[in-house]
């Protein structure tokens, strides 16, 4: 029972790890906290949808799973970073030298706008995901493991070990953590500041777009509000993890997925929501830095 | 004190706007409130709601309506929400509608009829089965379905009788029909049976993998849901890919086609809900369903509950004309006397006024001693404005379809 509500957690904690990641990159960056980031993952899930209900109409599906999936996932990732892409260059772009109020709202009026139009092109009604690997896993000692967990898992792992061999390893990931560091001396050793920017929306966009298809495969059941709370859930993974620490996002988002599987399963399914805001209350009162954070000056 | 001219004027025009705003004209028609989840997750019956009223109004008004009026029905949206249930409640008392149809979630309906029985005007549920509805004592709140604790029970003699189990989980999704329908239905099974795990989720969650996995450690013979179909389809989905094979059974909140969409047929394939009969199996349903089926396709589980509310809603006003004729002038006479005026100098508003609230009460007044003929057949309400006869049946779910299966 352990094991299995283990990988229960496992497999949710990577998803908003994921999504985690698009809040804590942002905010390294820019100090902003982009709210739009969980309607990203629910566009994602959507298009997912719709790609792949093209890919059944053409044919290619039923020719072959893998690669219509395949296709299914580039395509998403593809416009959903389009979508941070121009999200930035429309809400943001304007108000970086504002107040940092005015970016914090005008990330929510994105939210809002994103929202209502999935609502409206889409309906308000559940969409079901087709159901594509029914119940197909491996069972040992009473631990059931479905595939699509496996996946999530593996998807999760190796999505963040290239992130992190691309922050750290590449030109581009060492101008973002220079820009990161400070914008103005960043620009005078001739980092183009708006292509990190944009690099990083786009980055961020990409892996809430993966979490939010994944989403839609393993519970098959997605509608335009499924991102409010599973980005208020990675928002409060990267606080806990210490906001603009990339490690930190990740050990907070599996650690927040392990913390609600199992207390739901000890203590009480009821409130499973509401053990993630304890502990980030907890964190918080202790270490408002958060896990990983690094506790600086306040520049504003 | 000079005013300059301008804002002089600017005065005159703002206050004006609001004194005509005040004395908009009056339509004389009956209007009929029709509330539910039009939008959400639930839209779907919201929707049934609205047509099946649709229908009724449609064949009323071709017959010329009721009292001499037309009747237009005010659609209303609660968004399955307690909150918005009550404002919209507001709202239809404050347009000054004749009775309302509605609303879907017991959450919704509970609330909202404490302000329907404040304006005084009779609400007919055709959905909410939670007791406490009709156990406050309102006078004008009806439902034309059955309730929880009837329907618990014949679920729970379903698994006592017929599938004969003896361990059992019960599981709700902490709203009032939800959890007011497991506890019903636990009450009755425990007696008989071990309930070895009973436990609440979050309605709108997607993820019931830990409550499945605590749930299989206890090896029930069969997992009972009190809740919605979104999440019923989800569990039944998610217990099998933990490979918990024990039949899932719910309530009434389940019969919708989505719940087998997301569940997946095979893994919907053998789960039971109670609900009431089939309504393509009812003789006196036969017209409707036809006509029903014609307008707006496929019917929908509540569809007949809401057109035969809007039938019986219709039949007591129409009842109430008689006695309507002969109080009225009596009801004129007793206001002026409390006032101290002659009959001749009442306002028409306060005329308006007196009417209505005599209206509805010979309505619920009808409502409560008459024997309606819907199409789901006779319909009597007993003085709690509970219906007399509640019949529900086991349905199970067989070749991605509901079938009736079982009757107590």
């Amino acid at each position: 029972m352990f094991v299995q509500q283990l990988i229960n957690g496992l497999t949710v904690g990577g998803v908003y790890a994921l999504i985690a990641l698009g809040y804590t990159m942002v905010y390294g960056i820019l100090e902003l906290i982009n709210f739009a980031h969980g309607e990203i993952y629910m566009l994602g899930a959507y298009l997912g949808i719709i790609f792949l209900g093209f890919f059944t109409a053409i044919g290619l599906t039923s020719y072959s799973l893998p690669l219509a999936l395949i296709l299914t996932f580039v395509l998403s990732i593809i416009f959903c970073s389009s979508y941070g892409f121009t999200i930035e260059k429309i809400a943001y772009k304007p108000l970086r030298n504002a107040p940092r109020l005015s970016p914090l709202i005008s990330a929510i009026g994105v939210s809002i706008f994103l929202q209502n139009y999935v609502m409206l092109t889409q309906g308000a009604t559940d969409k079901v995901f087709p159901h594509l690997f029914e119940e197909a896993g491996f069972e040992a000692s009473s631990i059931r493991v479905t595939y699509i967990q496996l996946f999530i898992i593996a998807i999760s792992a190796f999505l963040m070990l290239f992130l992190h061999l691309f922050i750290t390893k590449t030109r581009m990931g060492k101008a973002m953590r220079a820009v990161a560091q400070d914008k103005v001396m960043a620009s005078l050793v001739g980092i183009n500041i708006d292509t990190v920017i944009s690099v990083t929306f786009a980055i961020g966009s990409g892996l809430a777009a993966v979490a939010g298809l994944m989403v839609a495969i393993y519970y098959g059941l997605v509608n335009y509000s499924i991102g409010y709370i599973a980005g208020i859930k990675a928002f409060t993974a990267a606080v806990l993890g210490g906001i603009g620490s990339i490690p930190g996002a990740m050990f907070g988002g599996i650690f927040l997925g392990l913390v609600e599987s199992l207390s739901a399963a000890y203590i009480s399914s009821e409130y499973k929501d509401a053990y993630a805001f304890i502990i980030l209350i907890i964190i918080l009162l202790i270490k408002p830095s958060g896990l990983f954070g690094k506790s600086h000056d306040e520049k504003v | 004190m000079v005013m300059k001219r301008p804002v002089a004027l600017l005065l005159i025009f703002l206050f004006s706007a609001l004194i005509f705003s005040g004395c908009q004209k009056k339509e004389d028609v009956i209007k009929i409130g029709v509330a539910g989840p039009m939008t959400g997750d639930q839209a779907k019956m919201g929707t049934d709601f609205k047509n099946g009223v649709a229908l009724a109004v449609e064949e009323w008004n071709a017959k010329g309506g009721v009292l001499g009026k037309k009747i237009v029905i005010l659609i209303e949206d609660d968004q399955h929400d307690p909150k918005q249930a009550v404002s919209i409640a507001n709202k239809i008392v404050n347009s000054g509608a004749a009775g309302v149809i509605g609303h879907f979630n017991s959450s919704c309906s509970i609330p909202a009829s404490d302000v329907y029985n404040r304006g005084g005007i009779p609400m007919i549920t055709p959905a909410s089965t939670n007791p406490q509805l009709t156990e406050k004592g309102h006078k004008g709140v009806f439902r034309v379905c059955g309730r929880d604790d009837q329907q618990g029970k014949v679920g729970a003699e379903f698994v006592i009788n017929k599938v004969k189990l003896k361990k059992i989980a019960v599981i709700h999704d902490k709203t009032t029909y939800g959890q007011g329908l497991a506890d019903e239905f636990k009450k009755f099974v425990e007696k008989d049976v071990d309930v070895v795990y009973y436990g609440g989720i979050i309605q709108g969650d997607k993820d019931f993998k830990t409550v499945l996995t605590s749930i299989k450690q206890k090896k029930p013979e069969l997992i009972y849901f009190g809740g919605i179909y979104p999440e019923a389809g989800l569990l039944v989905r998610q217990a099998k890919e933990l490979g918990i094979n024990a039949p899932f059974m719910s309530g009434d909140g389940t019969i919708d086609p989505k719940f087998i969409e997301i569940a997946g047929p095979k893994a919907a394939e053998g789960t039971y809900l109670t609900f009431s009969p089939d309504a393509k199996k009812i003789p006196t349903a036969k017209k409707f369903v036809e006509d029903y089926e014609k307008k707006f396709g496929e019917l929908g589980p509540y569809s007949i509950y809401a057109y035969d509310a809007a039938n019986i809603m219709f039949t007591a006003l129409k009842e109430s004309e008689k006695d309507l004729d002969t109080k009225l002038s009596e009801r004129y006479n007793e206001y002026a006397k409390k006032n101290n005026r002659p009959v001749e100098k009442l306002t028409k508003d306060e005329k308006d006024n007196i009417y209505k609230i005599l209206l509805h009460e010979i309505t619920i007044e009808k409502l409560h001693s008459m024997e309606f003929d819907g199409a789901l057949g006779k319909i009597k309400f007993d003085e709690k404005g509970d219906v007399t006869t509640a019949p529900y049946v086991v349905w199970i779910t067989k070749n991605g379809k509901f079938e009736e299966f079982w009757k107590p």
